[in-house]
């Protein structure tokens, strides 16, 4: 069936429904192509300036951010905070009026604090936001290459149950893939230490597993999450030696995880600690693919929100 | 696909497949007529995202009935070279490209149902050419209705028809479970 997209802005899959997800992910499908031929390129956003503003470090979604925009031939500024007037104390509506005196048409934003990419969308109607991750709120595009990923090696995602292991307090891959893979019909389970892994979630309509086994035995996908030492202001849990013990995933714990499971983590990995350095490396691992497909989600996502009518 | 307000039909089955039957012997008689497979140069027939796909699947079967020989077809969306992204009211979703066929050298035969303003043929040459160097690029359409805005003319062109610039032209096909026709309809602001 047609579907017409219609929004300027992705903030987040909690603001997305479902057809609006599907239709991202069947637009991908498209853009995975491009990146296989020999002219890697394509017009659609010939004439566009985009901005990554990455206001929190990261390598590998800005590396996709940035490859996804040259494939769709937009012309491309990289600022980051450590080398900009964001260091120099210059606050987020400063940063939003320069960006705007220059006329530019997509603003990819990373940002520490939750709701910085919904305070841009609101300050900039004439401009398209994508949230490439803020604070522990939301990480949208993460999510779609992972729902992209299951969906392209299990045909569907409705129905699937899809065990998502870590640190489920601090992450916005969690949160994201949480509403994304609810809206698409998966069973979803969490599990991790009872201090990262809040009883609550229950309440959005997840199994909260304390026990890896119990969470993982009738798992179709795994989703391995980061232990993420630099949002952990406090002891969580003892030790990372402990959590790979009861989290982590080895060959001990492969012994009663189904061969046609998938293996994912959004990287980096912290080999030996949620994840055995050769399962990671192995055949069900799907980590390398959930790369190479977030590149195409991404040039899904900036040419529907570049073609949305501002 | 819905039913429209205020259609109008302007071909009927009968004249749809004469108009096809026209597009699909002249390229017949260029490439194939009098020939045996080993002169065929290698042609295919690239259909252009929607309507352009079940004319490749006609012309194919006209040769096909003619020559015993399978003219390979392929596929192309054309959304990511269109020229009004972000101008568009709405962007029309992105549909499969698929070329199955080596257009290194070859001679592509794109088909679309109608040939009106060339923007869309212009953005399916550069899309062509983002795949491979073909010898030759040729062009089908069923339906040339004039209002050309870009230099773009088709080499085989099954009926023109004239109607008013106000109206927008959209066909039915057996393939899509309707009967063959073509209609006018109010063109409604893009």
């Amino acid at each position: 069936m047609d579907f017409n997209w219609t929004k300027k802005d992705l903030l987040s899959l909690y603001d997305l429904s479902r057809e609006e997800i599907v239709h991202i992910l069947d637009t991908a499908e498209e853009f995975k192509k491009v990146s296989q031929r020999n002219v890697k390129k394509v017009p659609a956003l010939r004439g566009k300036t985009v901005v990554n503003l990455f206001v929190e470090p990261s390598t590998r979604t800005r590396l996709s951010f940035e490859l996804a925009e040259k494939r769709l031939s937009a012309d491309v500024i990289n600022v980051q905070a450590d080398a900009s007037s964001l260091r120099k104390g210059e606050s987020l509506l400063d940063t939003v009026k320069n960006i705007r005196a220059l006329q530019v048409d997509i603003v990819v934003m990373r940002h520490s604090a939750a709701g910085a990419p919904n305070f841009l969308s609101r300050e900039l109607a004439d401009c398209s936001i994508v949230n490439a991750g803020d604070g522990a709120h939301s990480h949208p595009t993460q999510a779609l290459l992972d729902l992209f990923t299951m969906r392209e090696k299990k045909g569907r995602i409705e129905g699937l149950n899809v065990a998502i292991i870590g640190d489920i307090l601090h992450s916005r891959v969690a949160r994201s893939n949480i509403w994304g893979l609810l809206k698409l019909g998966a069973n979803v389970t969490i599990s991790g230490p009872a201090t990262l892994v809040p009883k609550e979630f229950e309440k959005i309509g997840v199994r909260v597993c304390r026990n890896l086994k119990d969470a993982v035995k009738d798992a179709d996908v795994i989703n391995l999450l980061r232990i993420q030492h630099e949002r952990q202001r406090t002891e969580y849990f003892p030790g990372t030696g402990e959590y790979a013990k009861f989290y982590g995933i080895n060959p001990d714990s492969m012994k009663y995880i189904s061969p046609e499971t998938l293996i994912m983590h959004p990287g980096p990995i912290n080999r030996g600690v949620e994840l055995d350095s050769a399962i990671a490396d192995g055949p069900q691992s799907v980590i390398l693919e959930q790369v190479t497909n977030g590149l195409a989600v991404r040039m899904a996502v900036l040419f529907l929100v570049a073609g949305a009518l501002k | 696909m819905m039913e429209e307000p205020e259609m109008q039909l302007v071909m009927t089955d009968e004249q749809v497949h004469e108009a096809i039957e026209k597009v699909a012997y002249a390229v017949y008689a260029e490439f194939f007529e009098g020939k045996t497979e080993a002169e065929y140069a290698p042609v295919a027939l690239l259909g252009i995202q929607t309507s352009g796909i079940p004319l490749s699947r006609r012309i194919a079967k006209f040769i096909r009935e003619k020559t015993g020989y399978d003219v390979p077809i392929g596929t192309l969306d054309i959304s990511m070279y269109r020229d009004d992204i972000g101008v568009r009211k709405v962007l029309p979703p992105i549909r499969e490209t698929n070329i199955p066929f080596d257009i290194e050298g070859g001679v592509v035969i794109l088909t679309d149902a109608i040939l009106q303003s060339g923007r869309t043929i212009r953005a399916a040459l550069d899309a062509v050419t983002d795949f491979g160097r073909p010898a030759m690029i040729r062009l089908a359409t069923m339906i040339d209705r004039g209002l050309r805005e870009f230099p773009i003319r088709a080499d085989y062109v099954g009926a023109h028809i004239e109607v008013p610039a106000e109206k927008r032209l959209t066909t039915r096909w057996t393939e899509y479970n309707q009967p063959d026709g073509v209609y006018a309809v109010p063109k409604v602001k893009q």
